[in-house]
């Protein structure tokens, strides 16, 4: 059952940041409420605040400028999956987006409640890694970016500060040879394993990026992965995927739960990684 | 959940030994534990354990046991405790073992926990890895504080 709780309605960032620094613990933000809201009713976590910041203006919109696609963290899954702009520049994000959890999920639950949930079966924040992409956030007096691959910390914990707040989340669009692609695979509601891979085809297989998540607390890029693949031709690349795949299962920090043993989640990250090689080049 | 850890400590084993039974300076040790109070010397104590995942964060009043002791080597202990609020239970079966080794003495314990209720839909790996951190930071506070005493 959910227990009492105030509900604060600001309409701006700055009154989100400063209610947040002023209720410190005792107040969350409160987006789609997919993750949220669950919890509360399970009395797994309890506020006093909830802080609605679905009447701030201008965190739902979609605009693609200067090479990248800009994504306000209040725009659901549903905004994504069916979004023109992510059709054209970001389609490996859209087809990651029509497969979040569940139709009900995709229309409520947003991309910045997922990102600063932290859930460690969450598929969104491997993806944004392996694209390269920026968190925009803001406090009352200032602003910074922090680089998607920087900012999950731990299963449930990310980079945010307490009075922090989650706006944009910035994509860069990919070269005209730029490839991508994300795999998920799991048999429970949530996804076992999850893994993206980025790079260009120019003359061979570049600025290669692979990132994991789900297997464990928080979906992490593989450098020794990418190092593997970086600069090789298509045929090289594609000989040295076994072996990035199992470089990359080991580095995911797969944990041994519901999903699947340790063994099996890294097993299936390298089975992915190959997929995903793949899928990107098709 | 089982786990097996080892800690080397730069130490006489009276020593560490001394140390284990001093409540207050041993509770120190364990992360997020506190309001130690001893109830039966060197039978039963008390103390609350504080643990947090993300924004998960549970309370355990918890009693400790200790079933068996032989001097020097040796002690058996069960704790068990309960978070209402969230409706979870905590158990742990801990043993710990002193031997000594050269100039340095080797405390070793194997301690079962097992955690039931709403706190094990987080998912067993999360509080596997949680409980793991704990053990290693309780292991490294034990020596760095055995060892800064020298």
């Amino acid at each position: 059952m959910l227990r009492r709780f105030r509900l604060e309605e600001p309409q701006s960032v700055a009154e989100v940041s400063e209610l947040l620094g002023r209720f410190g613990e005792s107040a969350k933000v409160y987006a789609g409420g997919t993750e949220l809201l669950l919890a509360m009713k399970e009395g797994l976590v309890q506020y006093e605040r909830l802080v609605n910041v679905k009447n701030v203006t201008g965190l739902n919109e979609i605009t693609v400028t200067d090479g990248s696609v800009t994504i306000g963290a209040l725009c659901t899954h549903h905004q994504l999956e069916t979004s023109a702009a992510l059709t054209e520049k970001l389609p490996a994000l859209k087809k990651l987006e029509q497969n979040v959890a569940n139709v009900r999920v995709r229309q409520v639950g947003t991309i910045g409640g997922n990102l600063c949930f932290a859930e460690p079966h969450a598929d969104p924040g491997t993806l944004l890694i392996a694209l390269g992409a920026k968190l925009i956030t803001e406090k009352s007096s200032s602003k910074r970016e922090i680089a998607a691959e920087d900012f999950f910390v731990d299963a449930y914990e990310t980079a945010l500060e307490a009075d922090e707040v989650l706006t944009k989340i910035q994509v860069p669009v990919p070269a005209a040879n730029g490839r991508s692609a994300y795999l998920k695979f799991g048999y429970l509601e949530r996804p076992s394993v999850g893994v993206a891979i980025a790079f260009n085809l120019n003359g061979g297989v570049k600025g290669v990026k692979v990132a994991v998540g789900c297997a464990g607390p928080a979906p992490r890029r593989v450098a020794e992965a990418e190092a593997l693949l970086e600069g090789k031709s298509k045929d090289e690349a594609e000989r040295n995927l076994a072996q990035a795949g199992a470089v990359a299962g080991r580095a995911a920090q797969a944990i041994s739960d519901l999903h699947g043993s340790q063994e099996y989640k890294e097993h299936i990250v390298g089975v992915l990684l190959k997929r995903a090689f793949e899928r990107a080049l098709s | 959940m089982q786990f097996q850890k080892e800690v080397e400590i730069l130490a006489p084993r009276e020593k560490v030994w001394q140390f284990i039974w001093d409540v207050d300076r041993f509770i120190a040790c364990v992360p997020g534990c506190k309001e130690a109070k001893t109830i039966e010397e060197g039978k039963r104590y008390s103390a609350t354990m504080v643990e947090k995942v993300g924004p998960f964060k549970v309370e355990f009043p918890t009693t400790i046991e200790v079933l068996e002791r032989e001097e020097l080597t040796h002690i058996k202990a069960q704790a068990s405790g309960a978070d209402n609020k969230i409706g979870s239970r905590m158990k742990l079966d801990l043993d710990v073992n002193l031997r000594e080794q050269g100039d340095k003495t080797i405390l070793g314990f194997v301690a079962g926990v097992d955690i039931l209720g709403k706190l094990a839909a987080l998912g067993h790996g999360i509080i596997k890895r949680k409980a793991d951190q704990v053990l290693d930071e309780f292991a490294q506070a034990v020596k760095t504080k055995l060892e800064g005493d020298r």
